[in-house]
């Protein structure tokens, strides 16, 4: 899957500023909004708080992946944020988050979404890519790190 | 007219009992393919066997021979025909072109190796045991050096998923080679149909007029299948007003019918033609639907055609060719094991590992006998040749399975030099549910999940849930025994694999909390109970 597509420098934040999951959702979400693709916020955000409601996307490790799926979003959307001082996410090992991929994708078209997420989880089981991620200086850092560990 | 009626529909009547009664018989009882039970039930009900006697009521038997090549009438033979069709539009249908072009590698040199080397073998055999058939040329070598080459994966496909080998290296190139042997074969059948037509038309080899048939053979074959290719996913969107699966289904194989008449009249056989249209839909949205929905017109006619394919079997006429048809059996197992063998063993596959995808090869089936009914009605082979087909076909199915548990015993069939990347590390995830209608319904969601991902997901054998999940190199095999549900994967999938299972698991919560808000289900039953007496129902 080709990640440079989806990625851009609009889409990453390096400085996250919420303080609890709900805000960092929000956070995340508004890039996504910025971007100008999202057609309806209120409904994106109730898609994504429906799935972590059922299980927090804090996999492991400090990284998450909230996520949903929904009608206000034409093609797959997808953003990358960092919260170096880590927020409590419900992950399931505990560990507070701080690397955090959103991703949107229409719940009525097909393509690679759960893939997406996957390679993208992929790029983060190593402990000094993720060091590396939530220490990149520049936005641009960050995302060549993210296609050339994808790579 | 009427009389000529009133046989056909008894003789469908007899066919139809005969031939699902023994292929259950078959299937359940002696653990074989449920074909053989089938063409079992036309050699005994056949008019060489039991159909023959005297039936005073019909003033006849019921399966008199009539005089044509056939032995059995034309109309009778439609049915054949037409059931040719739906097979083969339905092999069309499943074939998964994009890991016919992508999977290549191995499994194409494979499957390549394999075609011809049998195909040489087939024809040289042939014409050496013959004192009448002169050369490579002739039509019948030509005819029974095609016989040679089919396969049919059906049953290697089920053993290996009995035996959790599927997502082997060697499986994985035993079934992307059976998907060019398909191509091949019948692209082989079309040139050897055209060029027969020309040289039992006159003397010696007409060499100028065999290659234009070969360039019109391939050319009809590669044009139409473009074609098709371009105009299917328009076609299927338009069908796709009609919002009736019914409706497109049963249209397309209309065109399925057409272009089968279509290719038959340029010269070609018919089943290319439904071949092509059947591959050009696979790769549209509507294939799988469109499958599901033939089903019962192919589960119907297609027993017809293998019962009247047995019944085409003249015990008195193979007497003669028994011990070619040993010969002809061994050359045909000998270029699948060393025309597959082979290349196998240059791919980086060890010597057991080569004998493995050998014997995987070698059962042949369905397209064996359709072959062979194309020489019989076309009279380029006769009923001794006909019958060497089957005992070939006869002795595939009950060599090639034990053999092949056998090969598949021991260790690891990839050459020590290239073991470090060998993809046979697989990773199994299982999953066990409380009941299998639990574990049907999960398995059909998930399976749903990986069509929304757009893998192409395809069901390996009709009767057990193995399913083959693809897309482009990624290959998934989903497998279901009752109410375990296992999943096969390399291990750099195996991060999607579970969170793809986790999202449709999650998604059950959904539907769970949706019961639980409905009406409880003691109250539904007490209402739908009232109501089969004519009392209004008290509750709300």
């Amino acid at each position: 899957m080709n990640l440079k597509k989806i990625l851009n420098t609009n889409l990453v934040e390096l400085e996250l500023k919420g303080n609890s999951k709900q805000e960092i959702i929000e956070n995340l979400l508004d890039i996504l909004v910025k971007a100008g693709k999202v057609k309806d916020r209120s409904l994106a955000l109730e898609a994504i708080l429906e799935r972590e409601a059922k299980m927090s996307t804090g996999i492991q490790q400090g990284v998450a992946i909230p996520h949903g799926k929904t009608d206000s979003v034409n093609e797959l959307l997808a953003c990358i944020g960092i919260r170096k001082d880590g927020v409590d996410f419900k992950a399931l090992d505990g560990i507070p988050s701080k690397i955090f991929i959103m991703t949107l994708s229409p719940s009525t078209r097909s393509g690679p979404h759960v893939q997406f997420l996957a390679d993208i989880s992929r790029v983060l089981t190593s402990e000094g890519m993720r060091e590396k991620l939530i220490n990149s200086g520049t936005k641009e850092e960050l995302i060549s790190l993210v296609v050339k560990g994808h790579a | 007219m009427t009389h000529l009626m009133t046989v056909l529909v008894l003789q469908l009547a007899v066919i139809i009992v005969f031939a699902k009664i023994l292929g259950w018989v078959f299937q359940n009882k002696l653990k074989q393919p449920r074909v053989l039970g089938e063409l079992t039930a036309g050699m005994i009900i056949g008019p060489y066997a039991l159909g023959s006697i005297h039936i005073p009521a019909l003033h006849g038997s019921l399966f008199p021979l009539p005089d044509t090549t056939l032995p059995v009438t034309p109309e009778l033979y439609g049915f054949a025909i037409v059931a040719s069709i739906i097979l083969l539009f339905s092999a069309g249908l499943e074939t998964d072109l994009p890991t016919f072009l992508k999977f290549s590698g191995k499994g194409s040199l494979v499957g390549l190796g394999g075609v011809i080397l049998s195909f040489i073998l087939g024809d040289l055999v042939t014409v050496l045991y013959f004192d009448d058939v002169l050369h490579f040329m002739d039509p019948k070598a030509l005819f029974l050096g095609t016989l040679s080459t089919a396969t049919s994966v059906g049953i290697t496909a089920r053993i290996l998923s009995e035996r959790r080998k599927m997502s082997s290296p060697e499986g994985v190139t035993i079934l992307a080679a059976a998907v060019l042997d398909d191509v091949i074969g019948i692209i082989l059948l079309a040139v050897v149909v055209g060029v027969v037509k020309v040289e039992t038309s006159g003397d010696g080899i007409p060499w100028g007029e065999i290659g234009i048939i070969a360039l019109k053979a391939l050319g009809f074959w590669l044009i139409s299948t473009v074609i098709g290719i371009i105009v299917a996913p328009k076609l299927a969107k338009n069908l796709k007003r009609f919002k009736s699966m019914d409706m497109i289904s049963i249209i397309s194989f209309g065109f399925a019918l057409f272009l089968s008449g279509l290719s038959e009249m340029v010269g070609l056989a018919m089943i290319i033609g439904a071949y092509v249209i059947g591959l050009a839909l696979s790769q549209t949205d509507v294939a799988h639907d469109t499958r599901e929905k033939l089903l019962g017109i192919y589960n119907f006619f297609v027993p017809i055609f293998f019962t009247i394919m047995g019944m085409m079997v003249n015990f008195a006429a193979m007497k003669g060719v028994l011990v070619f048809g040993l010969i002809y059996t061994a050359a045909a197992f000998a270029g699948k094991i060393f025309g597959c063998g082979l290349p196998a063993l240059l791919a980086g596959f060890n010597i057991k590992g080569s004998l493995r995808i050998g014997a995987g090869m070698l059962p042949r089936g369905e397209v064996t006998l359709i072959i062979a009914g194309i020489g019989l009605s076309s009279g380029v082979i006769g009923q001794d040749m006909f019958g060497v087909a089957i005992m070939t076909l006869l002795a595939a199915s009950i060599i090639a399975p034990p053999y092949l548990i056998k090969t598949f015993q021991g260790g690891s069939g990839y050459s020590s030099k290239l073991k470090d990347k060998d993809p046979g590390d697989i990773h199994t995830i299982d999953l066990d549910f409380p009941g299998q209608k639990m574990a049907d319904f999960i398995r059909e969601k998930l399976l749903d999940g990986f069509r929304n991902e757009e893998f192409f997901v395809h069901k390996i054998d009709y009767n057990k849930q193995i399913y083959h999940i693809r897309k482009d190199e990624v290959l998934i095999t989903l497998n279901q025994e009752d109410d375990k549900i296992s999943i096969n994967t390399s291990p750099e999938n195996e991060a999607f694999v579970r969170l793809l299972m986790l999202e449709e698991v999650l998604d059950l919560k959904d539907f769970l909390s949706g019961l639980e808000s409905m009406k409880s289900p003691d109250m539904m039953g007490a209402d739908l109970l009232m109501g089969m007496f004519g009392v209004s129902s008290g509750t709300d």
